[in-house]
């Protein structure tokens, strides 16, 4: 539904995106993650055609958005990350003028606006001014104004950015709703967790560039590669962890090791036999407590993939 | 959260039926936005809630009543029998003074509401969803426009029953009546869209207001005190009569409605009936040449100015929506 290829855009002497290349398949709710600065915003402003690229292509739907701009503005909802709204209008009235600017027909707006207020649960506050709502109001209130066309292709800029929890997971729930509607949804954020519970699609860009992107699990099985091994050893003193470690940090295939919150934590190849450590281990004298390998999760993954230092991201 | 399976049905736009607006024919959808614009409806209902437009159209009426009693005192008043030339000369020179006023008053107000328009809208952080929208470059332009001048052309009406009540002491014709009021609406027009380029070419409002008032200020005061001056200095000059008026005064509205009022009373240096281009061009002048008064001149640079101002404040957006080179038309 989204498809992006060789995008770069420079600000002056900062390169925003560089070789970017990505693609969403539809129905899915793909993260777009990375660090602030790393290139997700002004992604998404090209493809919500706002901002021309310097060179590379993007298409919505199988519409280019340099051919057709106006044509992908009826495929796309755009929520930004800082958006403000009208002052003295009302709730119904800010949704009705967002209709009329994309044609909706003036008979249907009004059914068109009480649906989505439904839909992002505002339908209590539809005859208050817009200015008077909170902001996790403001932010359902501009979802369901990204809605009022009916698009395909939702992108939504840091939609929880500032929200307490409860706002946040309402949030979430409402954007997996759109997902069950048929709606693509790229979403991005900074925020690991957030685009973990949500989205089955991801892509980590960083330093304008993209370093991995696919369907959640994949990626975390990729990042999976050089893997942890916890081992804890059982009434171990100072002397017998540290001839624990040294084995351990000895042993073909491992990587470093490291004290964890409950043991030793070994960075080792995917391809290490771990059974064979553990057995030299026992056999050493060790009384092994535990030996198990360390879950990733994306905090891990993003943390390990956008871990270069500040200048190389220049 | 009710966001149940009822709410899938949601957000179904149908096609749009012929003459909605939705998929009409590009040439009668662009006319419809001209009149059915949706900036003109939410800013004027935005601009109409707030206790700044009846304090601003208050402060409007009061002013110029404070100053249609100041004149009528100034004529009336003491020594008023040596001073009087009778109800028609009152009413001539105190609705000639309430334009010129009303004029410098809209001149006032104009770049206050539009050089906020656009850069407004960057400010209050709308301006990007709205470019995302459907709603092409040139109708935004236009709305916002529109939706700025309206008001003042609200307190233009709002005026007309303190213009009427002086009209009726007669001196003054329909003609002029009608000729005073169209360059006060053009003028608030060409302000307008000179504001609304200004906002569109500016980040902050400030800088935009400041900037459309210094050019507000230079193109009608400016141009009619420095023309004034050079064209008396002509005169004396010249000693032989009145001169033609100076180029700065051709296109300038107070010179134009000064000319249109009182024009044959000798007191304001004129054109004559016609101008000194069009007499070089063709050596017609005289009774018979064509009435080419200043102020056909002043609504026609006008025009041109409002056209300019526009299309120039289009391409601001086109720049500012990232129109791809060789995209289609927004």
């Amino acid at each position: 539904m989204i498809a992006v290829e060789g995008l770069r855009k420079r600000y002056g002497r900062r390169v925003a995106l560089d070789q970017v290349d990505f693609a969403v398949p539809q129905g899915e709710i793909f993260g777009f993650l990375g660090p602030n600065g790393a290139g997700k915003t002004t992604t998404i402003r090209i493809l919500a055609t706002l901002t021309p690229p310097d060179s590379g292509t993007a298409t919505i739907g199988g519409v280019r958005i340099d051919r057709e701009p106006f044509a992908v503005r009826r495929l796309i909802g755009y929520m930004p990350d800082f958006f403000g709204v009208y002052d003295r209008l009302t709730v119904v009235e800010y949704l009705d003028f967002y209709a009329s600017c994309y044609d909706v027909p003036a008979r249907r707006r009004r059914r068109v606006a009480s649906e989505l207020l439904e839909l992002v649960d505002l339908s209590a506050r539809a005859g208050d001014q817009v200015d008077t709502l909170s902001r996790g109001m403001k932010q359902r209130l501009c979802l369901a104004r990204a809605l009022i066309h009916n698009p395909q292709v939702l992108l939504l800029d840091e939609p929880a950015s500032g929200l307490d929890p409860r706002a946040r997971m309402e949030m979430q729930e409402l954007i997996r709703e759109l997902r069950r509607m048929g709606k693509t949804i790229l979403v991005s954020s900074h925020i690991v967790p957030e685009v973990e519970e949500l989205c089955t699609w991801i892509g980590v860009i960083d330093g304008g560039k993209i370093v991995e992107i696919g369907p959640k699990a994949d990626v975390l099985r990729r990042a999976a590669v050089g893997r942890r091994l916890r081992i804890e050893l059982v009434d171990a003193d100072e002397a017998a962890t540290a001839r624990a470690r040294a084995l351990i940090a000895a042993w073909p295939g491992v990587l470093g090791v490291e004290d964890g919150a409950s043991g030793l934590e070994a960075a080792v190849d995917a391809g290490l036999p771990a059974h064979r450590l553990l057995r030299e281990l026992i056999q050493a004298g060790f009384d092994v407590g535990a030996f198990t390998p360390v879950e990733l999760d994306l905090s891990d993954v993003f943390l390990r993939l956008t871990e270069q230092p500040e200048e190389a991201r220049q | 959260m009710s966001v149940a399976g009822e709410a899938r049905e949601v957000v179904a736009p149908e096609p749009s039926e012929p003459g909605s607006g939705g998929h009409a024919p590009g040439a009668v959808r662009a006319l419809r936005r001209l009149v059915v614009n949706p900036l003109i409806v939410k800013d004027g209902l935005s601009r109409m809630r707030s206790w700044r437009a009846p304090a601003v159209i208050a402060v409007y009426l009061v002013m110029l009543g404070l100053f249609a009693w100041l004149a009528f005192s100034v004529q009336l008043g003491d020594g008023g029998v040596q001073r009087f030339y009778g109800f028609a000369r009152v009413g001539s020179t105190v609705f000639t003074a309430l334009a010129v006023v009303q004029l410098a008053l809209v001149c006032l107000f104009t770049p206050g509401v539009a050089a906020g328009a656009i850069s407004g809208e960057r400010e209050r952080q709308t301006l990007d969803v709205l470019l995302v929208s459907c709603v092409p470059s040139f109708s935004i332009v236009w709305g916002k426009l529109v939706a700025s001048v309206a008001f003042i052309v609200l307190l233009i009406l709002a005026a007309l029953p303190l213009f009427a009540a002086v009209f009726l002491l007669g001196g003054i014709d329909a003609s002029q009546f009608v000729v005073a009021q169209l360059v006060t609406m053009t003028t608030a027009l060409t302000t307008g869209a000179v504001s609304l380029f200004l906002s569109a070419l500016f980040r902050r409002t400030l800088a935009a207001t400041v900037v459309a008032y210094g050019i507000t200020f230079a193109a009608t005061a400016g141009t009619w005190i420095v023309g004034t001056i050079l064209t008396t200095a002509a005169a004396a000059q010249l000693r032989t009569g009145p001169p033609p008026a100076h180029p700065m005064l051709w296109f300038n509205p107070i010179h134009a409605i000064l000319t249109a009022l009182q024009g044959g009373s000798g007191s304001v240096p004129g054109l004559g009936r016609v101008t000194t281009v069009y007499y070089l061009a063709t050596g017609q002048t005289g009774p018979n040449a064509p009435a080419i008064e200043p102020w056909h001149l002043t609504v026609l640079a006008q025009l041109v100015v409002v056209a300019l101002g526009v299309i120039g404040t289009v391409w601001l957006l086109r720049e500012r929506r990232g129109i791809f080179r060789g995209s289609a038309s927004s």
